[in-house]
């Protein structure tokens, strides 16, 4: 009853608002830069200054041991184990890093916010590593931080530049965007219709994604057609709900499902499996290769596109040691991430992890994240 | 609370004893006990900093748990707070940036959408007799979905630096949503207490027919009390949107179990007639503390979840044991 009358509702004010809308919904309204269509394409990446923020004090902690606390989205979910695995890895790689996560669990901004006030209180903390709920609301007590002397480093999901050290960059948003509408195409040819299921439509990420998705479509695969966006939270059975939606809402248009999050996409291949439609709806989406093998065993799941979260967490904390070394300051163009190798920084203050990966039939039984 | 024995000349000790064995007396020793345990987990726990900003994150819920007292002791509940809070804050944002027009007015028309989606409520329970957990089971839905369409789901940012004073500044070394707190306390302790309106809710929360026939205004004071928390719920949005910097659609998600919990710890009867602000506060506190004094002596959020339950079942069951003793 609550969830016809919610689902009714929100119905009704978001078809009032297409007639305004210009972009697809939950795109976000910042410039695109689509890279270029087809094969390669990696375009180059534009210089910027420095923009990040700047830990107060001066004390040097060179070589000493740190206590660094971990806060992703939420907990509880396979992505973010992921992270939390590699972040380990990498502490006890380095020997003097202590990693603990901690976080809300459910994507909420302001559970997020009092988590780090708490550990900002504390006092035993030397370093932060965030995933942000939301960009700008989690910025003034990310400053708060870094005005105590505490290093900020964000991965997974940016804040404010200036409200952290440096944002490790899991891909470049136009790579994935690139990844997800050529795998669409490559599937279900270059006029495909299809829905999206994202998170909400004011996560960072994803709105960029999708901002970015529709012009890359728009200047490569002009046939193509949006049909819809659905927000499901990273919720289950949300996102499952919200896929049968667009299945049962579009029918025979719908030619393939976008899942914006590693929980979206799975319960997507889910509703289309059981629907009975594998084959018929190509479910194209991010999302961590053990969730997916069943769908990408099957056949019904061609492909997924992510970087490796593993990575990304063990990235981080080579990313704050780093800093806290003294081996990372404003104007360095590269960092070096342990088994990694270099990392490169692009966009003033952001390290990039590397190139989106597409895991298939032929790979994805390689990983176990 | 010092007059909560008023029989007939009661002596020093029957006094004292009236006031310790109270809902609040207990609540208030439970409190104290716990913060005596964190105190010693942490040494960052007992600091005029920490708790000042304790004080900052729990007026949000604060300020919604007063008006839910008044709701709860007529045996009402509202269920939309938080929806009302996120569709005040979307208001607010998209009146401001949407429609251009001065934050000041724009804060003013959030707090009025606000009342309206207080009042609505109440109409709709008053005139139409909808029980009130289903109208705001239903309101909790329509605002949100409001909050949503209005919005687009996209957030609005970029306030000028004045407007952060409600969220993140302070006056006279208090964070200012606790002076609103403050006041807005000091405020519904009046009502409740010295007030026919607040006298009457008690006889609502009795006996709603026998409240009638006594010539009492119930629905007008249960029009007055649901726009009273619609009001509230709208403050606090405007006091949210300040501190995060930011409104979002989904703000104040899951805000309405907060504040019950806060105002059911405090010895408010779900059953109605029976209740009080202070042990509102009490509660509120408690939990809030509950929260910060965990995570900082390193349990982790999900673990603070299960204490925290395990805590309010147990301050229950202490406090209706008592109770039954004394009575008995």
């Amino acid at each position: 009853m609550l969830t016809i009358l919610r689902f009714a509702v929100l119905s009704i004010f978001l078809t009032l608002g297409f007639s305004l809308a210009q972009g697809w919904d939950g795109g976000d309204d910042l410039p695109t830069n689509p890279l270029a269509c087809g094969e390669g394409g990696g375009g180059d990446v534009a210089m910027m200054d420095y923009n990040g923020g700047q830990a107060a004090g001066e004390m040097s902690m060179m070589g000493e041991a740190i206590t660094i606390i971990d806060v992703p989205k939420l907990v509880g979910i396979g992505y973010f184990a992921a992270t939390t695995l590699g972040q380990q890895q990498a502490a006890e790689e380095l020997g003097n890093v202590t990693v603990t996560t901690d976080a809300p669990t459910e994507a909420n901004i302001d559970d997020q916010i009092a988590v780090i006030e708490n550990y900002i209180a504390s006092g035993d903390i030397n370093g932060i590593l965030f995933a942000a709920n939301d960009p700008v609301a989690i910025s003034p007590v990310l400053r708060s931080a870094l005005e105590q002397g505490i290093h900020v480093v964000g991965y997974d999901a940016n804040s404010e530049p200036d409200a952290r050290e440096w944002f490790v960059n899991q891909a470049e948003f136009n790579g994935i965007a690139k990844s997800m509408i050529d795998s669409l195409a490559a599937e279900k040819g270059e006029d495909a219709s299809f829905g999206i299921v994202t998170s909400t439509f004011t996560t960072p990420n994803q709105a960029r994604w999708i901002a970015e998705m529709q012009a890359y479509q728009e200047a490569c695969y002009p046939d193509m057609a949006w049909l819809e966006t659905l927000e499901a939270q990273e919720d289950a059975v949300l996102s499952f709900n919200q896929a049968n939606t667009l299945i049962n809402k579009y029918g025979e248009d719908l030619d393939g499902i976008l899942g914006m999050t590693s929980v979206a996409t799975p319960s997507s291949a889910d509703a289309v499996t059981q629907a009975g439609l594998c084959g018929e709806v190509a479910v194209v989406g991010l999302a961590t290769p053990n969730a997916m093998k069943p769908y990408v065993n099957d056949g019904c799941v061609e492909s997924v596109v992510l970087w490796n979260p593993v990575d990304l967490g063990y990235a981080a904390v080579h990313v704050m040691r780093a800093i806290v070394d003294g081996e990372l300051s404003p104007g360095d163009t590269s960092v070096m991430a342990g088994r990694l190798g270099e990392l490169q920084v692009v966009n003033g203050s952001e390290i990039l992890l590397g190139a989106p990966f597409v895991f298939n039939a032929d790979n994805i039984n390689d990983f176990d994240f | 609370m010092a007059d909560a024995a008023q029989t007939s000349k009661p002596t020093w000790v029957q006094r004292l004893r009236g006031i310790l064995f109270s809902q609040e007396g207990i609540l208030l020793l439970i409190l104290l006990g716990v913060i005596i345990v964190l105190a010693q987990q942490n040494p960052n726990f007992w600091t005029v900093r920490n708790l000042l900003n304790q004080g900052r994150l729990m007026s949000e819920v604060g300020l919604v748990a007063l008006p839910m007292t008044f709701i709860i002791i007529t045996a009402g509940i509202d269920l939309s707070v938080g929806s009302i809070l996120g569709l005040s804050a979307i208001v607010l944002g998209v009146l401001w940036k949407g429609a251009g027009l001065p934050l000041e007015l724009a804060i003013f028309l959030a707090l009025i959408i606000g009342s309206l989606a207080g009042l609505m409520n109440g109409l709709f329970i008053v005139k139409l007799d909808v029980p009130p957990l289903i109208m705001t089971l239903a309101t909790l839905a329509l605002y949100r979905g409001l909050a949503q369409g209005i919005s687009q789901a996209r957030s609005v940012t970029g306030y000028p630096e004045w407007f952060f004073i409600f969220g993140q500044g302070r006056i006279l070394g208090l964070p200012t949503q606790l002076w609103l707190f403050i006041i807005f306390t000091i405020l519904s302790i009046i009502i409740l207490r010295r007030t026919t309106l607040g006298r009457s809710l008690y006889a609502i929360g009795n006996n709603p027919v026998g409240a009638r026939f006594s010539g009492l205004p119930v629905g007008r004071n249960l029009l007055i009390i649901y726009t009273y928390a619609g009001f509230m719920s709208a403050l606090a949005g405007v006091v949210f949107v300040s501190r995060v910097t930011t409104t979002r659609s989904d703000m104040g998600a899951g805000l309405e179990l907060d504040v019950i919990a806060a105002v059911v710890l405090g010895g408010t009867s779900i059953f109605g007639g029976k209740g009080t602000v202070i042990g509102t506060v009490i509660g509120l506190v408690l939990i809030q503390l509950l929260k910060n004094g965990l995570a900082l002596s390193g349990v982790t959020s999900d673990a603070t979840i299960i204490v925290i339950g395990v805590v309010l079942i147990l301050a229950i069951l202490v406090n209706n044991f008592i109770q039954l003793k004394r009575t008995s």
